[in-house]
């Protein structure tokens, strides 16, 4: 079981009320606990748990920051719980591209440069990179006017376009739709210099292979631009498909993994981890208020960690509308995620997302698929079933 | 034909027709047309996002992929390539977008033989309105 509300009063039921309960604490168990690709012991390591739970970036509603868009609303409660779970994804992206997995957040030390910075991409105003105010803005590029909910693939697009801007961090950050991750597509967008050095490339390539082929290019200091890959999917329709259960724990079991950004119906959250047959993740269902930076630059962050045990909750109870996050800092991670990957998909449970080398060829002609009736076999299909309200469309190639 | 109006939420295909029927159709079509699949692609009847398709019922030529039939599907609706687009083969899952329509027809057909698939985008996440409104009672 995850959270533990207590129903204060009938009357001022809102999540807000529902916030001030109980937390279950952490379970003893024997079980195994992986969080973003760490293995924990419950029994003897729970304080590392908790202290690299409490290290994440954890973004919640927040209230009376600028309004959006000048006139906009001043607060995201209600709306934004999806918005927030793609900035705590993003977040830990950033932590992975500038500080590392092992850093850890100690209550009112003083904050180092790479983490002030982190922090001050996601503070609630309008100019920051990753603000609530640029990704609701953003949205409206993707038919979410300010204020509407946000899906997994949503969010996940707004980031994509967002990064861009960026220029700190230098991410490439690829949504792969269709749950097909091409592998050519993702070495060309973190090595855009790739095709210009095409002809220098191909002398190097060993055994035919594209992975880890053009590691040596030498013309340009950084080789790999630090991959976000960002999977949107579906896994059943109105419930996840169980088949599905084994390779989604594999997801946050790979060293790559960011976590996954779904929910229950409703609520968005970011899943984190699991144990057992439980997820763990953090809530953005809080409404705190907006925290102006000091002058020197420090930020008041003791909001922006999660300080209690994690909320958990039953895999079944997952919506199947998620998207998987992983993290590729150089060309050797992501080589190694394609390998655990490749693994996956022969071991048991339904693979979740398809890896494949290169787009296939039709799909760059997209006027082939134009397929339209084949007149002389509707011919026939008429004089078959010219009795029924119902027709065939054929599709000829 | 008498002019009725189509049901806006019309029952699912397997609603309409007896498992007789259905058979019977599929018999028909496979011996007309051996090299071609029968799909019934339906709308998941909680799907907000996507637009219907006129069409439900479909014969797809076997050799053609799963890549390539989404896109037509895809290019049907008219759809952005960030629009997010799922056919989940008999309810359950998505197929392996490398598989040929031949190889998921043999491994899901319905007993009817017919190949069902229903399509959806993604869930939004937000509060729910009426918890607003049941706070004001």
């Amino acid at each position: 079981m995850g959270c533990f509300f207590i129903f204060l009063d009938f009357s001022t039921l809102t999540y807000d009320t529902l916030r001030f309960g109980e937390f279950e604490d952490f379970p003893e168990t024997s079980e195994p606990v992986w969080i973003l690709g760490k293995q924990f012991n419950a029994l003897t390591e729970k304080e590392d748990i908790l202290s690299d739970i409490t290290s994440r970036l954890w973004f919640t509603y927040r209230k009376n920051f600028q309004p959006i868009g000048g006139t906009g609303p001043t607060s995201d409660n209600g709306w934004g719980c999806m918005l927030r779970c793609g900035q705590m994804i993003l977040a830990e992206a950033l932590i992975r591209r500038h500080l590392t997995r092992d850093w850890r957040w100690l209550r009112g030390e003083r904050q180092k440069e790479g983490y002030i910075s982190i922090l001050h991409a996601f503070i609630d105003k309008k100019d920051s990179y990753y603000s609530i105010h640029q990704i609701a803005q953003m949205g409206v590029g993707e038919g979410k006017s300010i204020g509407q909910w946000y899906g997994p693939n949503t969010v996940a697009q707004v980031l994509k376009k967002l990064a861009v801007f960026d220029t700190w961090s230098r991410l490439a950050v690829h949504v792969a739709m269709d749950n097909t991750v091409v592998i050519e597509e993702i070495k060309r967008l973190c090595m855009p210099w790739l095709d210009f050095e095409r002809g220098a490339c191909a002398s190097q390539e060993v055994n035919g292979c594209l992975e880890g082929a053009c590691a040596l290019v030498e013309e340009d200091p950084v080789l790999w631009k630090p991959l976000v890959l960002l999977i949107p999917l579906r896994l059943g329709l109105s419930d996840i498909n169980e088949a599905y259960i084994e390779t989604l724990k594999q997801c946050f079991m790979m060293p790559q993994s960011l976590g996954v950004i779904g929910g229950k119906p409703n609520s968005a959250h970011y899943f984190i981890g699991f144990v057992g047959q439980e997820l763990i993740y953090l809530d953005p269902h809080t409404t705190q208020s907006a925290v102006e930076p000091c002058e020197n630059g420090q930020v008041q962050d003791d909001s922006y960690h999660c300080q209690h045990p994690p909320c958990r909750m039953h895999i079944c109870e997952l919506d199947p509308s998620i998207a998987a996050g992983f993290f590729c800092l150089t060309e050797d991670d992501f080589d190694d995620w394609c390998v655990h990957v490749r693994k996956l998909s022969s071991c048991r449970g339904l693979p979740m997302f398809e890896l494949v080398d290169s787009q296939p060829s039709h799909l760059i002609n997209t006027e082939v698929l134009n397929l339209t009736p084949d007149f002389s076999d509707s011919d026939r299909l008429e004089r078959f079933f010219d009795s029924e309200d119902e027709e065939f469309e054929i599709l000829s190639l | 034909m008498a002019p009725f109006e189509k049901p806006k939420h019309p029952k699912p295909f397997k609603q309409r027709k007896s498992f007789a029927l259905r058979k019977q159709e599929v018999a028909g079509i496979r011996t007309k047309f051996p090299t071609k699949v029968p799909v019934i692609i339906e709308r998941y009847h909680r799907e907000k996002y996507l637009p219907p398709l006129d069409k439900t019922k479909f014969l797809v030529p076997q050799e053609l992929t799963m890549t390539q039939f989404v896109t037509i599907i895809r290019n049907r609706m008219t759809l952005m390539p960030s629009q997010a687009f799922y056919l989940l083969i008999d309810n359950t899952g998505i197929a392996s977008m490398s598989l040929t329509l031949a190889q998921v027809y043999s491994d899901h057909k319905d007993e009817d033989g017919f190949l069902y698939m229903t399509y959806a985008s993604q869930e939004m996440f937000g509060l729910r309105e009426n918890a607003t409104e049941f706070s004001l009672r």
